[in-house]
């Protein structure tokens, strides 16, 4: 029979994790906004993501806090340590996230208030948008459901992302030689980048899910490092 | 027949310059006191290991290898038979009306339940330290750590060393060393445990077992102990029965989960607090169950 | 008296104040009626003995003859004192070690709870039934070329001190912690070390005080001294033969005609009670120092 101790305990570790994957739902919607601001080249709503990165500041502050007060009284040890190692990689990785969109947003107004230049360049910068927001919202599953094949999946997804990106900076490289159609594209390029550091953040996320489940700490094979060799940090 | 333990050589000549010592080292425990290990430390091997009070089967076939020179700490809730199954390893179990113990247990090559053992000599070689501080009353502070010579018959004109030593190597020296003659039962709750110690280590042990040695002590004389356990172990192979998780995490290079006489996991204490291998360590140490 | 009573804390009902106060005076009246017999005895012990009391009440023997001066009792002192001083060294040493097997060695064994039964019995035994049984066995057969002897009411009187040295040390020896006993033979000892070096030294306060108040039991008897060293006069060391006690003086001297005599009786029972009470004012300081230390 397993008996309910430390009730207020698993209560607060549970509230701790609903905050840190509620930032990922912010995350989201950072992205859906930024996406439609490069989309339709909306200053105002690039403005709005802009602002609205103090949420996700805040909500940092707020489970960086919870995770101290947790460590501090608590003394959590095994899984529910692991827990919240990972709940404390997984907020960065959601701040990362945030600043992403912030940047990507910023590049709004930067890149010329007529309409965007190039179609290739637009459908595949948007669907590395979608991507993104797949990722993220795969991420927040595979953490909260502790799916270990979900997390390892999101690297497949990645790889897309990866090559996502290599096309853009080609299709850039080759855009013709209108001055404005090649300034454009050199934004979306830095847009590309942004999103495609947003998949890897993801990547983080699942690597942090795997941790919690084995106990190992294994960086999750991506197209982006040469080795995509495990380094286990202890086993 | 275990054969009788060597004497450290080196006593004489850190005796000299350990006393030549400034005071502002009198409070923390004297590695150089403590002596040199005996080769390479002798490991403690537990096999099979029965115990029983009257019909009462408490410890239920163990098997544990204590590595030398490590702290081992044994965790479980209560009754699941650590403290009887520590006892059987200095055969002190067998001390209780109406307790029996079958198996082996090897000090290095040699069981403890064989036949024609000693078991004085068993006792002398395996120290033991109780959860609560139990000093001789009637005997001085100077007595009480010589009591364990005494008390074994052992002869020797340097019992005043001895007993300096054993004061130094638990950092009491420099709050006894102008009392010594005082009664034993004067002192404060830590200190009567860390005079106990120096009482166990007088005799130089090899092994030394420590039963829920701090459960008495108050915050600070428990991180003192603690402190005094980790250079012990420089020396000594050290096991500690602990019900408090924090002491094992702070104070045992391994760990050992039991539970209803049985051992359930025994891994390194990073290892059994951060990845348990067995359910029931995990939920035993994140307090899913008391 | 304040009036400031509340739900939370009601004042005392004045019927259980009543009851209160006539528990208190029924004890004191229970405490001052025990109380009275005790201090009327000792009232007429020094109203009677200090009369007697003089140099020469304990410097002569009771030689004195029919009509003249009838002596002291120093005789009977020394008497006293030397049959009650070898009952002391035989059951002592016996009693402490029977406690000791009691205690330390065979705690388990059924042969203990048998000896244990004994022991109780044996506090219940009338103290003539002992001196009755020393006389059948040692006076009546002559034993050691005497009758009545003072070594045989010596180990009539270590007969009945006895049970109460075997039970006192045991109580006092279940005392000492089993830690004690724990962490010695943890360091290596063997049990006798144990005892020897660990329990007796911290039994002692203890136990002195359980053998002096069994000592002063032993003086006061006079029933077992009767059968078996019955009546001298002289001051004499043979405790091969007859000798004078304390007891056994009161007895003959308190029926005698002559008022001199029956004071010296009195005096020789305040003597008795000063020894038993000496005895026992040791037995507390050494209880007290042993607490203090």
């Amino acid at each position: 029979m397993v008996q309910e101790t430390r009730h207020q305990f698993r209560e607060d570790l549970k509230e701790l994790e609903r905050q840190a994957l509620g930032g990922l739902d912010i995350v989201i919607q950072q992205l859906d906004r930024a996406m439609e601001s490069i989309s339709y080249q909306d200053v105002e709503l690039a403005g709005m993501v802009v602002a609205d990165d103090d949420r996700i500041d805040g909500r940092y502050l707020e489970v960086h806090q919870g995770i101290l007060s947790l460590l501090a009284r608590q003394a959590p040890v095994a899984t529910d340590l692991r827990i919240v190692a990972a709940l404390l990689h997984t907020i960065r990785c959601v701040e990362r996230m945030g600043d992403q969109c912030v940047n990507i947003a910023k590049l709004v107004p930067l890149s010329g208030y007529e309409a965007p230049k190039d179609k290739g360049i637009l459908d595949a910068i948007e669907r590395m948008g979608q991507l993104a927001r797949s990722q993220v919202g795969q991420a927040k599953d595979a953490f909260a459901t502790r799916n270990v094949e979900l997390a390892r999946d999101l690297v497949r997804q990645d790889a897309e992302i990866n090559r996502l990106n290599r096309e853009i900076f080609r299709s850039a490289v080759e855009v013709g030689d209108d001055v404005d159609v090649r300034e454009w594209a050199m934004f979306m390029i830095l847009v590309a980048r942004c999103l495609e550091r947003v998949g890897d953040n993801t990547v983080d996320i699942a690597e942090q899910t795997v941790f919690v489940v084995t106990g190992l700490f294994r960086e999750l094979a991506d197209a982006s490092t040469p080795s995509g060799s495990p380094t286990p940090l202890n086993g | 027949m275990i054969p009788p333990e060597t004497t450290s050589k080196e006593s004489d000549a850190k005796m000299s310059t350990a006393e030549g010592r400034s005071e502002q080292t009198d409070a923390t425990p004297d590695r150089a006191a403590l002596g040199a290990r005996q080769g390479k430390g002798h490991s403690v091997l537990v096999k099979d290991l029965h115990a029983y009070y009257g019909q009462v089967h408490a410890v239920k076939g163990i098997d544990i290898n204590f590595s030398p020179g490590e702290v081992t700490a044994i965790i479980g809730p209560s009754g699941c038979g650590k403290s009887t199954m520590v006892r059987c390893i200095n055969r002190m179990h067998e001390e209780i009306p109406g307790a029996r113990s079958e198996g082996e247990v090897k000090l290095d090559t040699l069981d403890v339940y064989d036949a024609g053992v000693d078991i004085t000599a068993v006792r002398r070689l395996i120290g033991m330290v109780f959860q609560k501080p139990n000093p001789f009353p009637t005997m001085s502070i100077f007595d009480n750590v010589a009591a364990g010579l005494r008390l074994t018959g052992s002869r020797g004109d340097n019992l005043r060393e001895r007993v300096h030593k054993a004061l130094r190597a638990v950092g009491l020296w420099g709050e006894v060393k102008n009392r010594l003659s005082s009664a034993g039962g004067g002192l404060s709750g830590g200190q009567q445990q860390r005079l106990c110690i120096a009482r166990t280590i007088a005799v130089e042990p090899e092994v030394i077992l420590m039963d829920e040695p701090c459960s008495a002590l108050d915050p600070v004389a428990t991180l003192k102990v603690e402190e005094l356990i980790d250079e012990l172990k420089q020396r000594y192979t050290i096991v500690i029965v602990t019900h408090n998780m924090q002491q094992a995490g702070r104070v045992a290079d391994s760990t050992v989960f039991m539970l209803d006489g049985e051992v359930i996991e025994h891994a390194p204490t990073e290892k059994l607090f951060t990845t348990p291998d067995d359910e029931r360590t995990e939920r035993y140490v994140t307090g899913k169950f008391g | 008296m304040s009036t400031g009573a509340s739900p939370l804390l009601p004042h005392v009902s004045g019927r259980r104040r009543r009851t209160d106060k006539i528990m208190r005076g029924l004890l004191a009246a229970a405490t001052v009626i025990a109380l009275i017999p005790l201090v009327l005895i000792i009232y007429y012990l020094l109203y009677k003995g200090l009369k007697a009391w003089s140099g020469s009440f304990f410097s002569t023997d009771p030689n004195g003859n029919f009509f003249g001066d009838p002596g002291g009792v120093r005789s009977a002192i020394f008497g006293t004192l030397e049959i009650v001083g070898l009952a002391t060294l035989i059951s002592i040493p016996i009693g402490i070690a029977v406690a000791l097997y009691l205690t330390e060695y065979g705690k388990d064994h059924w042969f203990a709870s048998v000896v244990r039964y004994f022991v109780d019995v044996m506090t219940g035994v009338p103290s003539i039934v002992f001196g009755l049984f020393i006389y059948i066995v040692l006076v009546v057969s002559h034993t050691g070329g005497s009758g009545f002897a003072g070594w045989k009411g010596a180990l009539a009187l270590a007969l009945l001190m006895l049970p109460i040295v075997i039970r006192s040390a045991e109580v006092v020896l279940l005392l000492v912690p089993n830690s004690l006993r724990e962490a010695a033979l943890a360091l290596g000892a063997p049990r006798w070390r144990v005892v020897w070096r660990v329990v007796l030294p911290t039994a002692r306060p203890g136990l002195i005080t359980g053998s002096l108040l069994a000592v002063a039991r032993g003086m006061g008897e006079t029933a077992p001294l009767l059968f078996t060293v019955s009546l001298a006069f002289g001051l004499t060391g043979n405790l091969n033969s007859q000798m004078n006690t304390l007891p056994v003086q009161i007895f003959t001297d308190i029926t005698n005609p002559r008022n001199v005599i029956v004071t010296r009786a009195w005096g020789a029972a305040l003597t008795l009670v000063a020894l038993v009470l000496i005895l026992n004012l040791v037995a507390r300081l050494i209880a007290r120092r042993s607490r203090m230390a």
